[in-house]
């Protein structure tokens, strides 16, 4: 091959019982070069770089590395060709050492013995790299979700490679973390490797590829040089039409002088994680937006509010009412309902259809006549049709698993499910991680109107222009305590950004 | 070569001060505290034993403690990495039964040294099978040994016709008694093989993927783990521990029959879970599993002294194994209630 291209695929098809995943994708990448894969979930990103991987075999298509046509097999495979892939589901095992983790199937052994103090070192070195400070000895079950995801990158650092397949590796990172990452990209891209690096975050995409792809249904759609495009018109290849511009309209309206009491109040609330008690209040009708890094507390509120860990003291009261809630059932019950941000292990129930997924929350007391005691069909499916339409979930009829719908849509659902459950509070994690942009913004709109419809919404979110788009009033959380509250027009990524690094007197109180 | 140049083209910063020390001493310190969990009890029943059991402390009745519970902690170290693996092998006593018998007359026609290797390669069998009724056909460890623990049964009364066969080689029956400095054969063999096995888990690259395996399957695949081989090697070195112990015990009894070691499966899973070792998968407690065999045997051994009704030792052996499997539960749930992350990998 003449060629610099370490990595050519060459109309890769790939097909699933019912699905083509891939149409017959290219993607060319040179040494040094840093390229970015994007498209909408559901594009055939995580499907091609399985392919790469070695964990799927393509029905059709070749792969070419470095100058030669490979057929992968097993992963061992793809690490032999060297590609190392730094995947977005982790393939952490929480009961080994970071180290051995690290090291996993290509440990630094002799006669099948570990070294353990090579390993350790070499371990160190990684860390190091990164810039990440924990024990190489520590299990990985104990480390946070950010923590682990330096881990997966160590783990794919360590292996002698050519390639680096990155699949949204900074999708549980803070944005510091986020921004040491990218500088590690671009040094490893002039030290001679070829990088794909697959993300949702355009601001990434643009700061540090020197070349873009572009996948939209199964297909390879466009690609060239960064500087070719700008961002709208990158959002506009991966969508095939333009944005929707998201307004919202609820914003500056001021709950204080509603006489109802407030839909949820929690007064001195402390938690694990949390360094200082809480008190923060959501109105009927409004949309309470939590910011902050990871590990700045807000996910910690949002675990002790859902009963998934129990408040250490404190008092919670929905609708002026005192509550416990001591468990997610206790939460449920008291009119509680929470999204989880792991939609894959504690939102969907895969092998059960769209239908059933909606009506799994449903409380009893809402459930009348036989419908306490039996599943009637006919009734289940109709609320489901007049949901599906309502909040536009794109599925041909009520009894598609909903384990085989993109992430948009499963969100959907499980906004679906949150309105069946008829909870008074919403309590909203990460709505749109892994959503693509065309059903981010239909995501925003169905926040929307649940708050329209009385409920008090809380979302939790990492994305702060997310936070700017639905929050109606946003407290800001930083190293386990909120920080400061903001309202109306002074809800900017600016003054999120500011409060959640810390710096709390150059917010501008405009 | 091309890693070398990644560690280059970037700056090493300087290594976070004071992280280097502690780190192998608390991955060991939590082994040892997990094994204390069970010593515990230990103490507590050899104390009550000794005070109230006739003829608890003297040398006879303590070395029969001691080669019971080599014979048990021997299974149990195979069942240590069945259950690590996420997998269970019900067929631990019928298969010793087989095993037995075929050492039996294999010792009578052949002699002692076939003999033993041909009782080894039937614990073997027993095990490849289990490994591939696994792995091939994939049938969940369970039912799978379950069947197998039902024909292997069978198989071993064949074998014998459902008599019992006495061994009649001197050398072969002297064998599991012969003493070294005052420490029977069995004891040496159980304490070299839960070394072996310690070392197995904590120090090789079969074990880190033993380990791997059975915390997260998918994972161990994706990595690129071939995780049929490893279910495959498990079972097959469960079935071999399974016809080391059969070798002892026919070599102590001096006669095997095909009804040796029914409810042995319960014992010794009772044993390994009692040891530390999760049902969950991914955490293996070797040393444990060596002090739970010598706490079990005790409380058998006990219970004999004090002319308890045989009855009451299955009571005795089922509440032991509740007892580990609640704490084992318990355990579950709180790590799932404090660590959200891992718990996917700690529900069962």
């Amino acid at each position: 091959m003449a060629n610099d291209n370490v990595v050519d695929v060459r109309g890769i098809v790939q097909t699933y019982p019912g699905v083509k995943a891939l149409k017959g994708v290219d993607l060319k990448v040179d040494r040094g070069q840093v390229l970015g894969l994007v498209g909408e979930n559901g594009a055939g990103k995580s499907t091609l770089i399985r392919i790469l991987a070695g964990i799927e075999s393509p029905v059709d298509g070749e792969v070419w590395v470095r100058g030669e046509r490979v057929n992968f097999h097993t992963p061992t495979d793809a690490q032999r060709a060297g590609i190392s892939v730094v995947s977005q589901e982790f393939r952490l095992v929480p009961e080994l050492s970071v180290a051995d983790n690290i090291f996993l199937c290509h440990e630094i052994s002799a006669g099948g013995v570990v070294r353990a103090r090579e390993t350790r070192d070499r371990t160190q070195e990684l860390l190091d790299l990164l810039e990440l400070d924990v024990d190489p000895g520590r299990l990985v079950g104990t480390l946070s979700v950010a923590d682990q995801q330096m881990v997966e990158i160590a783990r794919a650092l360590s292996r002698e490679f050519d390639v680096l397949v990155m699949d949204e590796p900074t999708a549980a990172l803070s944005a510091p973390e986020a921004q040491r990452l990218l500088g590690i990209v671009r040094k490893l891209a002039s030290s001679g490797k070829a990088i794909i690096y697959v993300s949702h975050h355009l601001d990434e995409i643009f700061a540090v590829c020197d070349v873009i792809t572009v996948f939209r249904d199964g297909n390879s759609v466009w690609n060239g040089s960064t500087s070719k495009l700008d961002e709208s018109a990158l959002v506009e290849l991966m969508l095939g039409r333009e944005p929707q511009a998201f307004v919202h309209t609820l914003c500056g309206q001021d709950y204080h002088d509603d006489d109802r009491p407030p839909r949820l109040r929690v007064r001195e609330l402390s938690a694990p994680g949390l360094r200082r008690a809480v008190d923060i209040k959501v109105h009927p009708g409004e949309v309470l937006a939590l910011a902050g890094l990871a590990g700045s507390g807000r996910m910690e509120l949002m675990g002790a509010l859902a009963g998934d860990v129990r408040a250490k003291s404190g008092a919670i009261e929905v609708d002026g009412v005192p509550v416990s809630v001591r468990s997610p059932f206790a939460a449920r019950s008291a009119g509680i309902f929470m999204l989880s941000e792991d939609r894959k292990q504690e939102g969907i129930v895969p092998h059960l259809d769209v239908t059933e997924n909606t009506m799994i929350s449903k409380p009893w007391a809402a459930r009348k006549g036989l419908a306490k005691w039996f599943t009637l069909s006919g009734l289940e499916n109709s609320t489901f049709m007049t949901l599906r339409k309502r909040m536009r979930i794109r599925v041909p009829h009520g009894q598609v698993l909903i384990g085989s719908l993109s992430g948009g849509n499963q969100q959907k659902v499980l906004l679906a499910r949150a309105v069946e459950s008829q909870a008074r509070v919403m309590l909203l994690n990460e709505p749109t991680r892994g959503v693509d942009v065309g059903a981010k913004v239909e995501i925003y709109e169905l926040i929307e109107s649940l708050a329209e419809q009385g409920a008090g919404v809380v979302v939790s979110s990492s994305d702060i222009p997310e936070v700017v788009a639905v929050a109606n009033r946003c407290v800001v959380f930083h190293a386990g305590r909120p920080v400061g509250e903001l309202a109306g027009d002074n809800i900017t990524e600016d003054n999120i950004t500011a409060l959640a690094l810390g710096q709390f007197k150059e917010v501008s109180h405009a | 070569m091309p890693e070398q140049s990644v560690l280059e083209a970037t700056t090493v910063p300087t290594a976070p001060s004071g992280a280097t020390k502690p780190r192998s001493r608390r991955v060991l310190g939590s082994g040892v505290i997990d094994s204390l969990v069970v010593a515990g009890p230990l103490v507590a029943i050899v104390i009550v034993a000794w005070a109230i059991a006739p003829n608890f402390m003297t040398g006879a009745n303590i070395s029969n403690i001691l080669s019971n519970a080599a014979l048990l902690a021997i299974v149990g170290f195979g069942m240590t990495l069945a259950i690590t693996v996420r997998g269970i092998d019900l067929s631990v006593g019928s298969a010793q039964a087989f095993a037995a018998c075929v050492t039996g007359i294999s010792v009578n026609s052949l002699g002692v040294v076939p003999g033993i290797l041909i009782g080894l390669l039937a614990g073997v069998v027993v095990g490849a099978l289990n490994g591939m009724l696994v792995t091939l056909f994939a049938i969940p460890a369970f039912v799978a040994t379950l069947a197998t623990m039902t024909a292997m049964r069978g198989v071993a009364l064949l074998t014998t016709d459902g008599t019992s066969v006495y061994i009649s080689d001197p050398h072969f029956t002297q064998l599991a008694t012969l003493s070294f400095g005052g420490v029977e054969l069995s004891v040496v063999v159980a304490i070299l093989l839960g070394i072996g096995t310690w070392f197995l888990v904590r120090h090789t690259t079969l074990g880190k993927h033993i380990l791997a395996v059975g915390g997260r399957p998918q994972a161990a695949a994706e990595s690129g783990i071939r995780v049929s081989r490893v279910l495959l090697v498990v079972y097959v070195l469960a079935g071999l521990m399974v016809g080391i112990a059969a070798v002892l015990l026919s070599s102590r009894l001096a006669v095997v029959n095909g009804t040796y070691g029914v409810g042995l499966e319960l014992q010794v899973i009772a044993i390994a879970v009692l040891g530390g070792t999760s049902l969950a998968g991914g955490r293996a407690n070797v040393v444990g599993t060596a002090i739970a065999a010598l706490l079990l045997a005790t409380v058998n051994s006990t219970l004999n002294l004090l002319n308890v009704p045989s009855y009451w030792q299955y009571v005795a052996v089922g509440l032991i194994l509740l007892a580990a499997l609640s704490v084992d539960g318990i355990r579950r749930m709180s790590k799932s209630r404090t660590g959200r992350a891992s718990q996917a990998g700690g529900a069962a």
